[in-house]
């Protein structure tokens, strides 16, 4: 393992220069370009606080917010997991002539993913600082837990693409799963709407704790009364389950990958 | 300058081990399946399981490459030239046997792999120099280089899609070639452009090669290869059938190649005859009006006349034109009494055959012709190693010139033939100058004087 993150390592900048393709093809063509990543996320606020706030009126303060700050975090894992799925067939004219670590494929989806998370992240520290939340008091502990969930997207994106190549109809399942892993976290609705006896299943899902921290670090430091962040082992048990899925992405990915090139 | 002398440097460092590609005994075994891809709940529930055969790509091949040779490989389609290729780079892995690569790689499968089509030329620039493991500064450095072999300076912020082919290839190799790694494969991708631009691609690839680089190359252009390589490998089926120097097995190959084109020539007739008789069987009621049998006499295939056709079952050994004195007749006179003998042997046992004769004029019109079976006789059976005598008894009712007989032996379907033979022998008359044309219509000319009455 460390020998390939060597590997990886000396093919750092075909990970960049894939990464930035990623980026550039996604924008191209397209007047606003990058704004579009700023502009989303806000388009997305102003319908949800339409929704929520004023026709369905859920009783939770600036619904808006409450919901993009998990939002944006889910949104990046299912869009990496979304487009990393195809990503190895899509890219089958370089995995058919060149060498070079086939990760570096569904990981530069990831990556490009990440970025547009942060822009749309800075977009979203624009909208709090205006609506007066000190998003700013927790902020340290954003990055650790991107960290941490980058290890989740990886792992997933990895499993999700090499397994892809053999079994196509993958890609269409994953989007369910994906329905299924949204409605299963406390996203649009908090945990403790949650009846008691399935909160067990629902903290098993690491993304649940995960959205749980970055509410925490964004929207409850404006609306003390339901914060509290995920307790110890809580978090521990997440952190696990983000390991074990990393290196299941990772082995299976390194398993299958020279079969990839006949396989395609 | 400076890259040439540093990789000079590194061959030097190198020099304990001058091997720089190394094949141990590989052999490659590719699944070929019979249906598409099974899906995931055909897997899961086993409903299908895909059925395949092993097709082996490379049965036990061995060689090596050393550092600073030109090594070319040569051999039909399907031969396992390009599996090799794509073994070495990395890009497969071999079912069995070994490969040692000693040095920095890079292959030039196809050029421009990964080009973006809705990117520009610059900016694809960078991504596939990456993909072919440039670093970015390098390219920052030979950018301008790569933009100008390319030639392409006027469209090189224009996106790829707009490109023509040609240029898109042109810029695939302006950047590949750039890379500078120390053991270059190639695979048919110097056929590029226009002639001015294959020309500095043959300069770069020589400049390489005198900079002391490795280059493995897999062409069909035999010229190239005995021109390029120091050393060439001939390859067919998967196996390695020569390796040596390369004006002896460009030389081997190219006979090998004559041999197949050789085979595929006689395969070709052979079809062809088959198709004649399958014309003649559907067209068969023109045959005997005659119309058609102007085309049996003048078949060709590829502009070659085929004077002969037919199974072979019966084959017509001999013809002889002779008088009513069996003396042989080298002219005859018109009205002459001719007899045309000929000897049938019969290879195998031919039920009822039919004893045809065709008589044609130069300019292959049919001046007349019968057998025996448009005379109601029957033939009865002939046995295998049986020789027969067939006499047509003829009255030279022509006038003068030269005439060609046609003599055949068919089945009894009256639509395929034993043997045929267009043109065996020539009648010539001697011209008497008593009409004009081909043939006597007997005719008698009388005449009277009609005077107008008074």
């Amino acid at each position: 393992m460390f020998s390939a993150i060597r590997t990886l390592f000396s093919y750092r900048e075909l990970l960049f220069s894939l990464t930035k393709k990623e980026l550039k093809v996604k924008y191209r063509g397209s007047a606003l370009g990058f704004f579009w990543s700023l502009l989303n996320p806000i388009l997305t606020m102003l319908v949800y606080y339409f929704v929520f706030s004023i026709v369905l009126r859920a009783g939770i303060k600036e619904f808006a917010v409450f919901l993009i700050c998990a939002l944006l975090p889910f949104n990046f894992l299912s869009n990496s997991v979304n487009y990393g799925a195809s990503s190895i067939i899509a890219n089958s004219n370089l995995v058919n002539k060149i060498y070079f670590p086939r990760e570096i494929i569904p990981l530069s989806i990831v990556l490009s993913n990440l970025i547009n998370f942060f822009f749309e992240l800075a977009a979203l520290f624009i909208v709090l600082g205006i609506m007066g939340y000190k998003f700013y008091i927790f902020l340290y502990l954003l990055p650790v837990v991107i960290f941490i969930q980058f290890f989740l997207v990886v792992g997933m994106s990895l499993l999700v693409s090499a397994l892809n190549v053999f079994f196509r109809d993958l890609q269409h399942l994953i989007t369910i799963i994906m329905m299924v892993w949204f409605f299963g976290t406390p996203i649009i609705y908090p945990l403790s709407m949650v009846p008691e006896r399935f909160q067990f299943i629902i903290k098993i899902n690491p993304m649940t704790i995960y959205a749980a921290y970055y509410r925490n670090i964004f929207y409850y430091v404006k609306y003390p009364e339901g914060a509290g962040f995920p307790s110890a082992p809580e978090t521990l048990i997440a952190l696990g389950i983000t390991l074990l899925i990393f290196f299941i992405g990772y082995f299976v990915f390194k398993r299958l990958e020279f079969r990839f090139a006949e396989e395609i | 300058m400076n890259d040439t002398k540093k990789y000079g440097e590194d061959r030097i460092k190198n020099s304990g081990n001058d091997i720089a590609v190394s094949i141990k005994s590989v052999s490659k075994k590719y699944k070929i399946r019979h249906e598409k891809i099974p899906s995931l709940k055909q897997t899961i529930l086993k409903l299908k399981r895909a059925t395949y055969e092993e097709f082996l790509a490379l049965d036990n091949v061995s060689f090596s490459v050393k550092h600073g040779e030109t090594c070319g490989l040569i051999g039909p389609n399907g031969s396992g030239k390009s599996t090799l290729l794509k073994l070495m780079a990395k890009i497969i892995q071999p079912t069995s046997g070994e490969i040692i690569v000693n040095g920095p790689l890079s292959a030039l499968l196809e050029l421009g792999a990964g080009f973006h089509p809705d990117l520009t030329g610059r900016e694809n620039i960078y991504i596939n120099a990456a993909i072919l493991g440039m670093k970015k500064r390098n390219v920052d450095k030979k950018l301008n280089d790569i933009i100008e072999f390319s030639g392409l300076e006027r469209f090189i912020d224009t996106p790829v899609k707009n490109y023509s082919s040609g240029m898109y290839m042109r810029l695939g190799f302006s950047v590949a070639i750039n890379v500078n790694p120390d053991i270059l494969l190639v695979d048919e991708v110097l056929a590029v452009g226009d002639q001015a631009f294959q020309a500095k691609c043959y300069k770069v690839i020589y400049d390489f090669m005198k900079s002391g680089k490795t280059i493995i190359i897999v062409s069909h252009d035999l010229e190239t290869i005995s021109d390029l390589c120091s050393k060439v490998i001939f390859m067919k089926d998967g196996k390695l059938i020569d390796m040596g120097k390369p004006l002896d097995i460009v030389a081997k190959y190219r006979a090998y190649i004559e041999e197949l084109e050789k085979k595929r020539i006689i395969e070709q007739q052979r079809t062809e005859r088959k198709k004649i008789f399958k014309t003649v069987i559907e067209d068969n009621r023109k045959v005997i009006d005659g119309e058609e049998i102007s085309k049996l006499s003048n078949l060709s295939i590829d502009g070659e006349t085929i004077n002969r056709f037919g199974s072979g079952d019966a084959e017509i050994k001999s013809v002889k034109l002779l008088d009513e004195k069996n003396k042989q007749m080298d002219f005859c006179k018109y009205g002459d009494n001719l007899k045309i003998v000929c000897e049938i042997l019969f290879r195998e046992t031919v039920k009822g055959p039919i004893f045809g004769i065709m008589i044609t004029d130069p300019k292959n019109n049919i001046i007349y012709g019968t057998n025996s079976r448009l005379n109601n006789m029957k033939t009865g059976w002939f046995k295998k190693g049986d020789l027969v005598k067939v006499i047509y008894k003829q009255k030279v009712n022509l006038i003068g010139g030269e005439y060609y007989i046609t003599l055949a032996v068919g089945y009894s379907d009256n639509k395929t033939y034993c043997d045929w033979v267009n043109n065996i022998a020539t009648i010539n008359v001697i011209n008497k100058n008593i009409a004009e044309g081909i043939a006597d219509l007997d005719s008698k000319i009388n005449f009277e004087k009609i005077n107008k009455k008074k």
